[in-house]
């Protein structure tokens, strides 16, 4: 069984974030890291791996610096890494086109993905592979199990927990997971260093980039927070309690 | 456990966390893999260190799963190659020590205990049967090993050092007591130097010998979630099969220290960093006379003055392990970076704690805490007096440790 892990590489949440000429200044984001909803995915990969045999191939798109998300994915176990190398913006049903011919490149049956990725947030990815290869697609998942002859999906729902019985092939799009993530140890990523990366381009998988679809125009900071109101003095506790209960509304 | 980090975009300071100074981009200097494992280690100092420590220093206690995670990272004995150990460079050893230190210098300590001065002895002077039954597991963490040179009344003159081992049928038995031994009540097996015929030589003790005990040393200021004790041998009677049989006097502890005060020039760069990253955001957010306090002149002075000392500080633990991987080093070297960045961590450490005024005296800053830690580590692994020494004697070939004779 082959399972691909979509993977993207995004500024690290703890990275600070700036924006120059209406986009993000991508050279001034000091760490790179793999989205974090992905690592949940990619951690249930390995339990498939663990517990079934499968072949984890991590798959990601981006220009050159992205190659570290696929080392990092290979120092906590990715057997086999893919990258569509492609600089600059895409559009998200090409990114879809693009990544869905790679899982048939590769032989996938499960598809792992996050949710949705750190930066962009749009949660597309999952959802349109999935379309894109004619899979079955379970979203907002935070745990798979393998059975006979498919898998049972955990989802948590608003009025509790969700099990889904999906046959592959299948697309997961992962929430924040049941399993803690694994850390990568010394040997993880010195044996990482060792595994090779496949390096394709759009045009190997006969992805036209003028697909042109979906893309952002313009990134802006959200506007400041208004200041505060500070009061003083024993005095001031009834016009805050009228304003807790009648501006506030919270109590 | 690793958790979700907030995922907000946010052009606001508020979400940072620890960002290690590095201002000369001295760390583009690694390799990939260096990189990865300080990220490695860093994350692992965030989740389960920095949120830990306080209690585990008021409680006085180094926990368990630090150990644990320690050992699953691979990161012990960096620098051994074979028997299990994870085969470095000594510049990702001193990553490793500096990212350890970073959140606590008794962390660092249980590391350096176990890979500079418990695993390497084993692992250069050991036989075949010590190696192969001791590294495999001291690697991942699962035996502890301890170190017992300094006694009470012997520290920087260990050559005078007491306790002595004598031959008896198929055992050797050792008499006498060391003191300020890290990680000793925790450990299961301590290197212990002994005179042997008036010869020191190294002999491995496990816990439960017989006429062992290890008691804790307690009422410490400094180093307090890191176990200190001593060691006693009353009678202590172990198989022939247990001394060093590759090491003959003072070098051979010696040759540990070497690399354990090699780790401790990088450590303490960590420990540095942490109090300058605390004291540049409390700066930055700590409004007197309706500024932040960052923007008066005296306070500027502090910090350029942390920035400067940790930036030749970062210069002098890189060169040095680069040495160290060529090995074209001398002791010297060793002791010049030692005690410069220990005495400038230290310092950094003071100022730090004056800029946070009185908030820097609460744990919840780390700069206190750093502080006491960091004058242990002045004395401890050759005091800053004794490296001076060694570098007096360096210069002038003249040595000035004992006086007459």
């Amino acid at each position: 069984m082959k399972v691909a892990v979509l993977i993207k590489q995004v500024p690290d949440t703890t990275a600070k974030v700036g924006i120059s000429n209406g986009s993000m200044d991508e050279a001034a984001i000091s760490k790179w890291s793999i989205s974090p909803y992905d690592e949940y995915a990619l951690e249930s990969a390995l339990a498939l791996q663990s517990g079934s045999g499968a072949t984890v191939v991590a798959i990601t798109l981006g220009p050159e610096r992205a190659s570290k998300a696929l080392v990092d994915a290979a120092a906590v176990g990715a057997d086999e890494l893919l990258h569509i190398v492609h600089d600059g913006a895409i559009g998200s049903l090409s990114l879809q086109k693009a990544l869905s011919k790679a899982v048939t490149r590769v032989g996938a049956e499960i598809v792992l993905a996050g949710k949705q990725a750190a930066d962009t947030n749009s949660g597309s990815t999952g959802p349109g592979v999935a379309k894109a290869l004619n899979y079955a697609c379970v979203g907002l998942v935070s745990g798979i199990e393998g059975g006979a002859d498919g898998f049972i999906a955990t989802r948590s729902t608003p009025s509790g927990t969700e099990r889904v019985f999906v046959k592959s092939p299948c697309v997961f799009a992962f929430d924040k997971g049941d399993s803690e993530l694994r850390r990568p140890n010394v040997r993880g990523i010195m044996m990482a260093k060792k595994k090779p990366i496949e390096k394709i381009s759009l045009g190997d998988l006969g992805v036209d980039q003028a697909d042109g679809d979906v893309a952002v125009t313009s990134v802006e900071y959200p506007p400041e927070k208004p200041p505060g109101q500070t009061f003083q003095g024993a005095d001031s506790a009834s016009e805050v309690a009228i304003k807790l209960r009648e501006e506030a509304n919270v109590i | 456990m690793r958790t979700l980090k907030g995922l907000v975009l946010s052009p606001s300071t508020d979400i940072m966390g620890y960002e290690a100074l590095d201002f000369y981009d001295v760390d583009s200097l690694l390799t990939d893999e260096e990189r990865m494992i300080r990220d490695v280690v860093r994350d692992w100092v965030d989740e389960s260190v920095i949120p830990r420590i306080e209690n585990a220093c008021r409680e006085g206690v180094f926990l368990d799963e630090w150990r644990e995670e320690i050992g699953s990272m691979g990161i012990l004995g960096a620098p051994l190659k074979g028997y299990g150990c994870p085969g470095l460079s000594y510049t990702a050893y001193g990553v490793i020590c500096r990212e350890l230190e970073r959140g606590d210098s008794g962390i660092r300590s249980f590391a350096s205990v176990q890979g500079s001065l418990a695993m390497y002895p084993i692992w250069d002077f050991g036989s075949e049967e010590q190696k192969e039954k001791y590294l495999p597991r001291m690697a991942t963490g699962e035996l502890i090993g301890c170190f017992g040179l300094t006694e009470p009344d012997y520290g920087s003159n260990p050559g005078d050092m007491v306790t002595k081992a004598t031959e008896d049928g198929d055992s050797f038995v050792l008499n006498g007591a060391k003191m300020w031994i890290t990680n000793g009540t925790i450990a299961d097996l301590a290197v212990v130097w002994a005179k042997l015929d008036g010869v020191i030589r190294g002999f491995i003790v496990e816990k439960g010998d017989p006429g062992f005990s290890a008691p804790e040393m307690k009422g410490k200021h400094s180093l307090k979630a890191s176990v200190t004790s001593e060691l006693v041998f009353q009678d202590c009677r172990i198989p022939k099969d247990r001394i060093l049989p590759g090491v003959k006097g003072l070098r051979g502890p010696f040759s540990c220290l070497n690399n354990a005060r090699f780790g401790i020039s990088w450590g303490a760069i960590g420990s540095a960093q942490a109090c300058y990253d605390s004291a540049r955001s409390y700066a930055m957010s700590r409004i007197q006379f309706d500024h932040p306090i960052a923007a008066y002149q005296l306070v500027q002075n502090k910090l350029a003055w942390m920035l400067r000392e940790i930036t030749k500080g970062q210069l002098l633990a890189y060169h040095l392990g680069k040495k160290k991987d060529s090995g074209e080093w001398i002791p010297e070297h060793i002791s010049l970076a030692k005690m410069n960045n220990v005495d400038i961590a230290l310092e950094i450490a003071r100022v730090s704690r004056d800029i946070h005024g009185a908030n820097g005296i609460l744990d919840e800053y780390p700069v206190m805490r750093h502080m006491a830690n960091l004058e242990s580590v002045k004395t401890y692994e050759g005091t800053h007096d004794i490296h001076n020494l060694i570098l007096g004697r360096h210069i002038t070939g003249i040595q000035a440790f004992t006086k007459g004779a």
